[in-house]
């Protein structure tokens, strides 16, 4: 009975990023305890593992429904700066509901191109990475924009950027995120169908699910986080630059891959995509604190990626012949 | 557009002058065929003969470039699974109908999920979920170990396509497509499923069995159709012709009839 039921534990699609994470503890608190258990490494790593792991979970999703969104570096820029620079004329408030407004309808416009266009989404997402950055340069003239003071004091802004009980609000918005989506995903019909749509498309047709309209919430719903993860970093950090977000699609689709989500579709974790999130974000700051070069990151987000997708077939495998 | 009225006698299905095109290819020319409810039709023909893109017309797959579709004395001008599945059409293929990545109570219900309301939230049911497709899994002789929650790529063939047809049952289906049922399956699965296909019928639905294999669907059929290049050849009662006979119409492309009975040429 109990091995049935570790077997069942190993067959979940985040098993691998669970074992990783505990490795990554094991390892870095043996190499660098001090540094790693330092009250501000932990702080910053799971700070900035909140925001890439929202952009993640939505990242997840289009995975799930066997798609790809590589747009979503340039949304999260995008809808960053269209919060800074439209609060001075609506707010705080209609600036986040006119920059959470801009992100969903990116998603839904890339999503009717990939639908109605008949264009696989790796193809319009690229253009969208593309063309958002663009926009970004033209809105921006490449300056640097930040919130006045009273902004920064306006309670949404401390709701989305302060903290609650000495805990970065992004941390309770992402980790609250990820458990509501969950029940989203596996627990409601959505989940049912968003999971057929990837798993067989066609056997979800001839259900009667509407695929197209799956796969346009999946990508509304991922466009929606990478703008909201914006939000997030923005409120607590309020200053742009005509970077923000570059090659954040990237470690995304990293983040998720590494938490057991298949690009074939129809399997993933919403807790792997923000535990991948985690270690992609714990491998760089205890690399940095290691004194490694910071642009050594990058190379180390591959290998970190490599690895883990090997770790996790044979996973899979290991799990399959114990069944 | 005048509204049809409803016709108790009508056939249960009733497709005239259909045709259609996919570009240059003439896949379905002028056909005209009814089905009636308790009946095994066995629908015949090779490779490209057009039987397949006709039921994907049934299933609401394809839309014809013209002609008439009748369900119940009804006239169908929508088509789309969703509406075919609302009028009670299943159709059960070979690589289609279960996800691998799902369990088999997931796969049941899929599209018509039952829910269950938490503080005004709908969440999935999954007891009804697991009761029914249990219930299903011992009816339709599945391996004893196997439970509502295993994930179908643990299924052999046969068992998928026993689920497939117990969720036809299910939902109380009126007109069972199975598509080429037995590919594939070993010699007893196959009597398996060919056994449930006659039960569904025994039960008043209507059931169109598609092969190639025109001695198996003799022996199952109570009327044999024949398509040939996108056209209805032949369409007999199973006792008008043998099996035989059957065989050496397809092989001549429809064409060719034994001596005892003239095809007015089309």
């Amino acid at each position: 009975m109990i091995t049935l039921n570790t077997s069942a534990f190993a067959r979940r699609p985040d098993f691998g990023a669970i074992v990783g994470v505990i490795m990554m503890f094991a390892v870095f608190s043996l190499i660098d305890f001090s540094g790693w258990w330092s009250g501000s490494t932990l702080g910053n790593i799971l700070q900035f593992t909140a925001i890439l792991g929202c952009m993640s979970i939505g990242q997840a999703i289009v995975i799930m429904a066997k798609e790809i969104d590589l747009s979503v570096g340039s949304v999260y820029g995008l809808t960053g700066i269209a919060f800074i620079t439209l609060e001075a004329d609506l707010g705080v408030p209609g600036a986040i509901i006119a920059a959470m407004a801009i992100a969903g309808g990116i998603g839904f416009l890339q999503a009717m191109a990939v639908i109605k266009g008949k264009i696989p989404s790796m193809i319009v997402t690229l253009g969208g990475l593309f063309a958002v950055r663009g926009l970004i340069y033209v809105w921006t003239g490449g300056s640097v924009r930040s919130l006045p003071a009273e902004s920064r004091a306006h309670w949404l802004t401390q709701l989305f950027g302060g903290e609650l009980f000495g805990i970065e609000a992004a941390i309770l918005w992402t980790a609250g995120l990820m458990v509501v989506l969950s029940l989203v995903i596996w627990r409601m019909k959505f989940g049912n169908r968003l999971l057929a749509t990837g798993g067989d498309e066609n056997t979800a047709l001839s259900q009667g699910i509407r695929t197209d309209r799956v796969k346009i919430r999946a990508f509304v719903l991922c466009s929606l986080l990478a703008g909201f993860a914006a939000i997030l970093t923005l409120a607590d950090k309020p200053q742009t630059h005509v970077t923000l977000g570059d090659l954040m699609e990237l470690e995304a689709i990293a983040a998720a891959v590494i938490g057991g989500c298949l690009l074939s579709g129809g399997r993933g974790s919403l807790l792997g995509a923000v535990l991948g999130a985690f270690i992609i974000t714990g491998v760089r700051y205890e690399l940095i604190s290691l004194g490694a070069p910071a642009s050594w990151y990058i190379s180390f987000v591959g290998l970190v990626l490599i690895v883990a997708l090997i770790f996790n077939q044979s996973l899979i495998r290991w799990a399959g012949n114990r069944a | 557009m005048s509204v049809t009225p409803m016709n108790k006698n009508a056939p249960l299905i009733e497709v005239r002058n259909l045709d259609l095109h996919f570009g240059a290819f003439h896949a379905l020319k002028n056909v005209s065929v009814s089905f009636d409810s308790g009946q095994l039709i066995g629908l015949v023909g090779d490779n490209g003969a057009g039987k397949t893109t006709l039921i994907k017309v049934l299933s609401g797959i394809h839309k014809p470039n013209s002609g008439e579709v009748y369900f119940a004395g009804k006239r169908v001008k929508e088509f789309h699974p969703k509406l075919a599945i609302k009028f009670g059409i299943e159709t059960i293929q070979q690589s289609v109908g279960l996800c691998d990545n799902l369990s088999i109570a997931r796969n049941f219900y899929l599209g018509r999920e039952p829910v269950k309301r938490w503080f005004g939230i709908p969440f999935l049911d999954f007891k009804k979920m697991r009761d029914a497709s249990t219930k299903v899994i011992r009816t339709f002789g599945l391996r004893e170990n196997v439970s509502a929650d295993d994930q179908v790529e643990m299924l052999s063939g046969g068992e998928r396509q026993s689920i497939k047809i117990g969720r036809a049952v299910e939902f109380k289906n009126r007109v069972v497509i199975m598509d080429e049922p037995t590919n594939h399956l070993s010699v007893r699965e196959r009597e398996h499923v060919n056994e449930l296909a006659q039960q569904l019928r025994d039960q008043g639905l209507l059931v169109i069995y598609i092969t190639h294999d025109i001695h198996q669907v003799h022996k199952l059929a109570d009327r044999i159709v024949i398509m040939e290049n996108g056209e209805k050849v032949t369409d007999v009662a199973k006792d008008e012709m043998t099996a035989d006979e059957l065989e050496e119409v397809i092989r001549c492309g429809g064409r060719v009839v034994d001596t005892s009975k003239e095809v007015e040429p089309s």
